[in-house]
């Protein structure tokens, strides 16, 4: 699995590709939580788009759960966008829609979480 | 029956998982319904790897075959301590979402993956089956 970061205004936008599997969970742990310990209230918001993921387990929900502790617990923002049909059907099994702020693109969290981030993805 | 002994090691997942995705896919089925296979797969040989041996180093038999009524099966067979998945407590997601348990998650993905899942101890063996509906047989 791969992280790729980015940051549209107040928001860090973090783009995970690949697996997220037991063999991958504690790479994406390292790679992603790090990244999330600025982001705390209006400062930094945070989104991770999972589009560019193509096969997640439990280990990857877990990192995604450890992400949204780590958040809560600094008052901050996390948002989850794009998530595959295969990804969606594990979330309803593991009722996860109730845990997570789930948006259908990463447009669509930007306007949820920072109108100058959502302005400025647009002009990009 | 394909079978192959690995070590119970999460780095014998990627072996245990191909195995699986290519007997599945040999069966005829959907790869929506291959990947639904390897997670409950996935899920269930993690657990061996992490809790079968808590004080040694053992194995895991892997055995995909078709059952007597033709029916795909993936069976996960270790020498670790009797454990059988089907009767841990499943989490309870009726909590507050900032309860939530962590982890735990995945007996949910097997039990809703897989059409029938058995366990029955074998003299020293956990012998634990996941059954697959073959998409031609209904």
């Amino acid at each position: 699995m791969e992280l790729q970061t980015q940051e549209v205004a107040n928001v860090l936008v973090m783009h995970v590709t690949g697996r997220v599997d037991h063999t991958t969970a504690k790479q994406c742990e390292s790679l992603l939580l790090p990244h999330l310990e600025g982001c705390t209230g209006e400062v930094k918001k945070a989104l991770i788009d999972l589009s560019g993921v193509d096969y997640m387990s439990s280990a990857g929900v877990r990192v995604l759960m450890l992400a949204l502790r780590q958040c809560q617990k600094q008052q901050g923002e996390l948002v989850l966008a794009e998530l595959s049909p295969m990804l969606q059907e594990v979330f309803k099994i593991m009722r996860l829609n109730s845990v997570f702020r789930v948006v259908a693109t990463v447009r669509d969290g930007l306007a949820q979480l920072s109108p100058a981030a959502a302005a400025m993805y647009g002009r990009a | 029956m394909v079978v192959m002994t690995l070590p119970a090691e999460i780095s014998s997942l990627t072996q245990c998982l191909k195995l699986v995705v290519e007997c599945a896919r040999a069966e005829g089925f959907a790869p929506q319904r291959v990947t639904e296979i390897e997670l409950a797969v996935e899920e269930a040989m993690a657990n061996i790897c992490l809790y079968a041996y808590p004080e040694s180093r053992g194995e895991v038999e892997v055995r995909c075959g078709l059952d007597e009524a033709k029916h795909f099966y993936i069976e996960l067979v270790d020498m670790g301590i009797p454990f059988d998945i089907l009767a841990m407590s499943l989490p309870d997601l009726t909590v507050e979402p900032a309860q939530r348990p962590i982890g735990g998650l995945g007996i949910l993905l097997i039990l809703a993956f897989m059409d029938y899942v058995t366990y029955h101890r074998e003299g020293a063996h956990n012998v634990l089956r996941l059954t697959a509906r073959r998409p031609q047989l209904g």
